[in-house]
């Protein structure tokens, strides 16, 4: 079993599905990431870098993207 | 009309637009498009995992238009800081409006914090367009750090109460050395070109156009007074007297004295 804090909230993730990098978390949520910047451990992980930045149980997450505002 | 040049990069339009409020993304892009802007604000949240579908930004083209992050929700320097280089990661482009507004109740931004967070992104090499307060002794300090514009606010984000801060902003736009845009507060096309008239190089617009009934004509209707106000400045504008003077000649009359 692992966990993640993702965007502020904890996720558990079972050890068979605990998602190896950022872009396995990405598609496990089904979140397009095209779109996305991450910010692991407060280090912001660049798009590119996506497949290749391996995550660990216990790890803190912030998924952004743009959204409407002035 | 004459260019709008921000850090080197010229722009046709002098009104820019913000992409919240509206009740769709069709009426965004329909309200970008008639008010003929060039550059237009967005802000960075959360991925909202049970609803990722909600792109609604995937209606601007991002070849036509210069997305503008902005660092809404930021309550500090360190807040704000930590938005622009997620904005930057996003984008790739280095552009930042930079705003903190630690009350959320006004809306009104920190001239300390922003002061300090400006210094620190334009030393990372942002092109940083601060929103502040009218106030003219922060907007040379921002200059003097090296900021690319700066944006005093015309009255509370989103009040459409129009140019209140007005005394301020002429002070700020004859001290000014860099572009000075009209922000927040904005709510009809008569306080655009007011803003415009008065010498500034451009205004931000989002709630007055987001919120009309119908945006995309209130956007029409924006960019038509910031071509008048612009052009009015560029024509100088005659000056104001107490007493009437007349347009007529004052003699050949039909009477008799």
């Amino acid at each position: 079993m692992g966990l993640l804090k993702i965007n502020g909230k904890e996720q558990i993730f079972p050890d068979n599905k605990m998602p190896a990098t950022i872009a396995d978390l990405l598609g496990l949520l089904g979140v397009d990431s095209t779109t996305v910047v991450a910010e692991l451990e407060g280090q912001i992980i660049e798009r590119k870098n996506f497949s290749t930045t391996p995550l660990h149980a216990g790890q803190t997450i912030e998924l952004v993207r743009f959204v409407p505002g002035g | 009309m004459d260019k709008l040049v921000i850090a080197g990069r010229k722009f046709t339009s002098r009104l820019l637009i913000g992409t919240g409020k509206f009740s769709s993304s069709k009426a965004m892009a329909q309200a970008i498009e008639a008010a003929g802007a060039e550059i237009v604000t967005v802000a960075l949240r959360r991925v909202d995992i049970a609803n990722k579908d909600d792109d609604m930004l995937s209606a601007i083209d991002r070849e036509k238009y210069l997305l503008l992050p902005n660092t809404s929700g930021a309550r500090t320097a360190d807040e704000a800081i930590r938005l622009s280089r997620l904005a930057r990661a996003a984008t790739g482009i280095n552009w930042v409006k930079l705003e903190v507004t630690p009350d959320p109740y006004y809306l009104l931004p920190d001239p300390i914090e922003t002061l300090k967070a400006a210094e620190i992104l334009v030393k990372e090499g942002f092109i940083v367009l601060p929103y502040i307060n009218a106030d003219p002794i922060l907007s040379k300090k921002l200059q003097d750090v090296g900021v690319a514009t700066v944006m005093p606010l015309a009255s509370p984000i989103g009040s459409n109460q129009g140019l209140k801060t007005r005394t301020a902003i002429e002070i700020i736009i004859e001290q000014a050395n860099v572009p000075v845009v009209v922000d927040a507060g904005l709510g009809l096309p008569s306080h655009a070109a007011e803003a415009m008239e008065m010498g500034a190089d451009a205004v931000l617009v989002n709630t007055a156009i987001a919120t009309a009934v119908e945006p995309a004509k209130m956007a029409e209707a924006f960019k038509l007074a910031v071509i008048a106000g612009r052009t009015a400045y560029l024509s100088g504008a005659a000056a104001e007297s107490k007493k009437a003077n007349a347009s007529s000649p004052l003699t050949g009359f039909l009477r008799n004295e």
